[in-house]
């Protein structure tokens, strides 16, 4: 009862100086802002990117364009042509399933007045089986498609709806940039493969893609179909050493290409998020350090500007002990309240980022709440107590004259 | 209820030492009414602080209702102010902030009792002032404020009431109702010890303690006839102060005579 009075006490005094407290504890909130997000986003990245990377497969390999320079993956120009993956398998008959040779870009997509701008995913038929993706209305590109380079194109679950609705796809007419394509096939509804949402994807062949629409060379990245997971390393040392012979590339020279696995995905993200967890938590720290000096600054205001108050409560009976209670309770009031208000930023910062980037959804766990919460007491209560202390130190008949 | 032996008290002052109180023997029973006057710098208010257990004497020793204060804590004397006294000071000191009711409540809170708010309402009323129990300091007027002040010293129900200076900012007339208040407690049986340098009040108390330099000067009951003559000799010392502004020459410091020091402050004559 008498810590709730004294802390009813603190609130009040508060509120008289709402501005005054709230600059105090901006450090605080930012602190606490910053563990809050630091957890959420780590947390929805972890739990969602992670889930992502398992669906790349554990016996695939990705190659990419570019060279590597320690563990960073720098893109520079294109190497990947079509050829390498049909060479890699030829080559590799025992270790390799199958290659999925793809190039992507950005196109609109259109069925009369209806358009959607959506990513066009040049593949060959390896594309489909290699993902578990099944069609559900038509058929998938097949090799005749590939190598004549024929118009015709298989829609995401949700282009086939966004531009058809519920009638039927499979044999009607969609321009893609301008040129006319035939749907051939409508895939199941999948959400995301790797990095891609699928669904709202539209694949044609990778000759037509190369070609007649964009006009590339180069390949966007190769998948690679391990016969095993067991044989992994070995598929990786393959596919490296085809490629190197085929770019032509001298021993010790760096590769122009980058070969990636799901555990290598993983590496990389667990470092990058380690760096990232790091900078937020050094921003909390930092934050919640000025924060508790903010809120010891202002509490020692807060003692000269009541010292008069603290005479006449020694007069009518308060121990040192309850004055100096009296302002720990309010340092931590304020730190608590801050911390409260770092939570809601901390909260939102990381849920608009994840709406944001769509990367992930950020979660925040309940513990994170609690956790910052407790942090927020410990900084109240480590700042408060100076102040305190000298609160109850003061004479109380000195006080009581204190102009 | 106090007993007090050679109390003294020393300050240093950088070199020299000064000393407030010199000695000083002081017995008051229960239900007494009494004053102690003195210029400034005489140790009434030193001698206040230590019978009201918010000081401690350098020397001497001190009884409160049989209790050795000197043997005791820092807790115990809180709890002996919180129980037992009740302060009113000249500036009132409220806690500008919260209503009259809230600082009526303060003492309760360091009681443990800090939700008898009936217990808080019954003081204020007791004073007169329920109405104004929603209204902060700054809404009152200082007579206003005293009687909240007041019935924060009444709240827990003291035996002994310590009062400085309590008309001290206020007129003569919000004044003469202040102390027709400790006249009331006193009648119910609260004992009052009033400290003042103003005579016309340090007279309404029914004994009267004068000191100087740290001692007790004089220790007389106060009668009637006593107050009469302070009356007179108060106005009479008005009268020159007025008669001498009148002819619109500076009021002279001495005009008064040093006894009726007191009547200074108010160059009216009631």
């Amino acid at each position: 009862m008498f810590h709730l009075r004294i802390a009813m006490t603190a609130l009040h005094s508060l509120r008289q100086n709402l501005a005054r407290s709230m600059l105090a504890t901006l450090g605080v909130i930012i602190g606490v802002g910053a563990v809050v997000c630091a957890i959420s986003i780590l947390e929805g990245a972890q739990s969602e990117i992670l889930d992502e990377f398992e669906s790349l497969g554990a016996d695939q390999v990705i190659v990419f364009n570019g060279s590597e320079r320690g563990q960073h993956r720098t893109a520079v120009s294109s190497s990947l042509l079509p050829e390498d993956a049909d060479l890699i398998k030829k080559e590799n008959p025992e270790l390799i399933v199958a290659t999925s040779p793809q190039f992507s870009q950005f196109a609109q997509v259109k069925n009369y007045e209806k358009n959607v701008a959506t990513g066009v995913l040049g593949s060959t038929e390896a594309y489909a089986p290699m993902n578990n993706y099944l069609v559900t209305e038509g058929r998938f590109i097949t090799r005749e498609d590939v190598r004549g380079g024929a118009m015709v194109c298989v829609l995401g679950y949700k282009v086939a709806e966004d531009l058809f609705g519920a009638l039927p796809a499979v044999d009607k007419h969609v321009k893609i940039d301008g040129k006319s394509f035939i749907v051939v096939g409508v895939m199941e509804e999948k959400g995301t493969l790797g990095f891609t949402e699928v669904d709202s994807q539209v694949i044609i062949p990778l000759s037509t893609a190369m070609g007649r629409m964009f006009g590339s060379r180069h390949l966007s990245m190769m998948v690679v179909q391990c016969t095993d997971t067991q044989h992994l390393p070995a598929c990786v040392e393959a596919v490296k050493k085809t490629l190197r012979a085929s770019h032509r590339i001298k021993a010790g020279d760096d590769a122009d290409f980058v070969v990636f696995t799901q555990e290598r995905f993983k590496d990389t993200f667990a470092q990058a998020s380690r760096i990232f967890a790091v900078v937020l938590y050094s921003i909390a720290c930092i934050s919640l350090v000025v924060g508790g000096i903010g809120i010891m600054n202002i509490m020692l205001v807060s003692v000269t500007e009541r010292t008069r108050e603290i005479g006449v409560r020694i007069a009518v009976g308060a121990r040192r002990m309850d004055i100096a209670k009296q302002f720990l309770i309010e340092a931590s009031v304020i730190s608590l309240l801050g911390g409260a208000v770092g939570v809601v930023v901390g909260w939102a910062i990381a849920s608009f980022l994840g709406e944001f980037l769509q990367v992930f959804q950020s979660y925040t766990p309940p513990m994170s709440i609690v956790l910052a919460l407790l942090l927020a007491g410990v900084v109240g209560i480590a700042s408060g107590l100076y102040p305190a202390v000298r609160a109850a130190r003061l004479d109380p008949i000195r006080s009581l004259r204190y102009e | 209820m106090i007993e007090a032996a050679q109390l003294r008290k020393e300050y240093r002052m950088g070199q020299s030492v000064v000393h407030a109180l010199d000695g000083v023997d002081l017995r008051i029973e229960s239900g007494e009414f009494l004053s102690i006057t003195g210029p400034s710098g005489s140790g009434k208010s030193t001698l206040m602080h230590i019978l009201g257990c918010l000081d401690r004497p350098t020397a001497g020793s001190l009884r409160f209702e049989g209790q050795v204060i000197s043997a005791l804590g820092d807790k115990q004397l809180a709890r002996i102010r919180n129980r037992h006294i009740g302060f009113v000071f000249q500036t009132f000191n409220l806690i500008q902030r919260t209503t009259a009711l809230e600082n009526v409540c303060v003492p309760l809170v360091y009681t443990r009792r800090s939700f008898a708010r009936a217990t808080a309402r019954a003081a204020l009323e007791r004073v007169g002032l329920a109405h104004r129990a929603k209204h902060k300091p700054s809404e009152m007027s200082g007579g206003e404020c005293q009687r909240v002040a007041i019935a924060r010293a009444l709240v827990n129900r003291p035996t002994l009431i310590l009062a400085d200076e309590p008309t001290g900012n206020l007129d003569t007339r919000t004044g003469e109702q202040i102390m027709q208040i400790f006249r009331d407690l006193h009648a119910e049986g609260i004992t009052i010890l009033l400290v003042t340098h103003e005579l016309n009040v340090a007279v309404q108390a029914h004994r009267m303690i004068q000191m100087r330099d740290g001692r007790i000067l004089e220790d007389t009951a106060v009668d009637e006839a006593h107050r009469a003559e302070i009356r007179t000799l108060t106005y009479d010392a008005h009268q020159r102060v007025f008669e001498a502004r009148g002819a619109s020459k500076p009021a002279p410091a001495k005009a008064a005579p040093e006894s009726a020091i007191g009547g200074r402050k108010e160059p009216r004559p009631a």
